[in-house]
């Protein structure tokens, strides 16, 4: 069996076993027995199955779906744009979130809970459609990242401008939404995303070749007979929907995108199929671990899971930077 | 032989000015083409013409035709081109660790549907390539790391996974030393394809390239054997410096040498920095 093959058994058993660990993990305590039990059995507590299938389970898978949406999302705009710092955030996608639920907080709060995932997804969406303008007017790869950030500040810019003069009660909640938390998803949550997540990776899959080709430059793929800018508009609206969704069920969760995918290039490859499967595996054991740590590691309460993979992306920045400074 | 490509009245402009100007010929099966001319004579601009890049023959500053087999080459699509023209680029830059593997596995692209996988028999012909271009070892190596001399050897090798019977060469042999130059220009004549290739050496096109077009000012000055080509006269005309036509006596191929004018006015001074 090729090395390439035993590196992704060995990452899919590590995924497998980190959902059964991480389910165990809580104020609650259950062992693994209880939990085997109750997946495949009866489940003789009540207040284990509970919380097993109304908190533990959706939260769990929750953070598996997100971790590879988010790590997918960033692999993917990083082939197609050529860019290995592209990301998701790059491209205004949570700070358009962020408007969308600013917006909703203020106008409608007694709805809140449908209200703020929606409204936080059609700001991404909103967010992502001037990018994409941007992008088709200017034609330029290195300008639509930079296009990307300057839509990102300028939606910052109104977000903060309206929660300056709002209410603080709804300040704090769009606050706390942004900082990203697993602790109020249900499964639901976990179907929607999954069926965005599907949809995504089916496209990678067909459409896996015209990815790599672009990889030698648009010149050498538009000769190859692939549409370079039909293409590249059509990853970008899947990242962004992608994205939009996990974010608004989320909040804003950073780095994931940017980190899992420079990981995968080095220890798996850098073509589309392994780096977007490779991805997946590593940002949903990612993002699963990193939710634990959120939820466990201060006695009575949570750390926002953004925090953990904000400070831990600066960090592996660093890391990055020194690397190829000692290396030049 | 058959025509395989016909060029007929191509211009090009583009507020007022001529990247094209009234451009014909034909190029027949098997035939290895070397278009040669000063920087801006729109010799790079011929070749995006020739495989339709961006949709560029329905632009509307472009008139004229080009018909490929005897069909338009705008009734083709993108993916029809790919089939018909692989072309090598000058510039073929990446940031990714891609693998000589992965570079080659671009090739199969316009033969493949979407959702396809490599099957046992891709694997077979990439490695045939690469063994054409003597570069076999080199599969799961980096793109990157190889010379600039070994890249273009494995674009090459690329261009023959890709099946077109026409090859297209954007300056080859830039940034390759002399040796390489020879390398990868004697492995193009030895496939057995129709090239048609930009090239800034002239004796390096004269030695290699069966037929001459050459550009200047968007215009097709002389289109013929190097030696009805690369006379004195028109070659003054097109670099601005004279020059001889003498023939190699190693291996009996028109070869031209350039030289400064004794006086020299001013704006020659000028031209000299600019064409040598």
């Amino acid at each position: 069996m090729s090395k390439l093959a035993l590196t992704f058994i060995a990452l899919v058993l590590l995924m497998v076993l980190s959902v059964v660990m991480a389910i165990t993990f809580g104020p609650a305590s259950i062992n693994t027995s209880e939990l085997m039990s109750c997946l495949f059995a009866t489940c003789n507590n009540s207040i284990v199955n509970s919380v097993l299938w109304q908190v533990r389970i959706p939260r769990v898978l929750v953070a598996l779906v997100a971790g590879m949406g988010l790590a997918i999302a960033g692999a993917i705009l990083q082939n197609t744009t050529r860019n290995p710092l592209a990301d998701p955030y790059l491209f205004g996608i949570v700070s358009g979130a962020g408007l969308g639920a600013t917006i909703a907080n203020i106008t409608l709060a007694n709805s809140l809970t449908i209200a703020l995932p929606l409204a936080a997804f059609l700001g991404a969406l909103f967010s992502v459609l001037i990018v994409v303008f941007i992008a088709k007017v200017l034609q330029q790869m290195e300008q639509l990242l930079l296009a990307g950030v300057a839509v990102s500040f300028m939606l910052a810019a109104i977000t903060q401008f309206i929660l300056y003069f709002g209410e603080p009660f709804a300040t704090n909640r769009v606050i706390f939404w942004l900082m990203g938390s697993l602790a109020r998803v249900e499964m639901i949550n976990f179907y929607v995303i999954t069926s965005v997540l599907m949809l995504v990776i089916i496209c990678v899959i067909a459409f896996h070749r015209q990815i790599d080709a672009l990889l030698l430059g648009d010149d050498s793929a538009s000769s190859l007979g692939v549409n370079v800018d039909k293409l590249r508009l059509l990853m970008l609206g899947l990242c962004a929907a992608l994205t939009a969704t996990i974010v608004a069920y989320c909040g804003g969760i950073g780095f994931v995108g940017l980190m899992i995918p420079h990981i995968v290039r080095h220890l798996i490859g850098v073509t589309s199929l392994k780096l977007i499967l490779g991805s997946a595996l590593i940002g949903a054991i990612f993002l699963i671990w990193v939710d634990v740590i959120a939820r466990s590691s201060l006695p009575h309460a949570e750390i926002p899971i953004g925090i953990i993979t904000s400070a831990l992306g600066s960090l592996f920045f660093l890391f990055i930077m020194y690397r190829s400074r000692a290396v030049a | 032989m058959s025509t395989l490509i016909n060029v007929s009245q191509l211009t090009w402009k583009i507020n007022n000015k001529y990247i094209l100007n009234n451009i014909n010929f034909d190029v027949c099966k098997g035939e290895i083409i070397g278009i040669i001319g000063p920087n801006g004579a729109g010799k790079t601009s011929l070749l995006r013409c020739l495989t339709n890049q961006t949709n560029l023959l329905n632009d509307k500053n472009l008139r004229g035709s080009i018909f490929l087999k005897k069909r338009d080459l705008t009734s083709y699509s993108s993916k029809q081109i790919a089939k018909h023209f692989a072309i090598v680029m000058q510039k073929n830059e990446t940031i990714f660790a891609l693998s000589v593997n992965d570079v080659m596995k671009m090739g199969l692209l316009p033969h493949k549907p979407l959702f396809a996988f490599d099957t046992d028999h891709d694997k077979t012909q990439i490695l045939l390539a690469l063994d054409k271009v003597g570069l076999k070892h080199e599969v799961n190596h980096n793109f990157n790391e190889l010379s600039g001399g070994e890249q273009q050897r494995v674009l090459i090798a690329r261009a023959l996974v890709q099946s077109s019977q026409i090859l297209i060469l954007d300056e080859p042999t830039n940034h390759l030393d002399v040796y390489y130059q020879h390398q990868v220009l004697r492995l193009v004549k030895q496939l057995n394809l129709t090239v048609i290739m930009t090239v800034h050496d002239l004796n390096l096109a004269s030695l290699y390239c069966q037929r001459l077009l050459l550009l200047n000012h968007g215009q097709l000055l002389a289109d013929g054997s190097p030696t009805e080509v690369l006379t004195p006269a028109q070659l003054q005309q097109v670099f601005g410096l004279p020059c001889k036509q003498n023939i190699d006596p190693v291996n009996g191929a028109t070869q031209v040498s350039f030289y400064l004018p004794e006086q020299e006015s001013p704006s020659k001074k000028v031209m000299v920095v600019d064409h040598v």
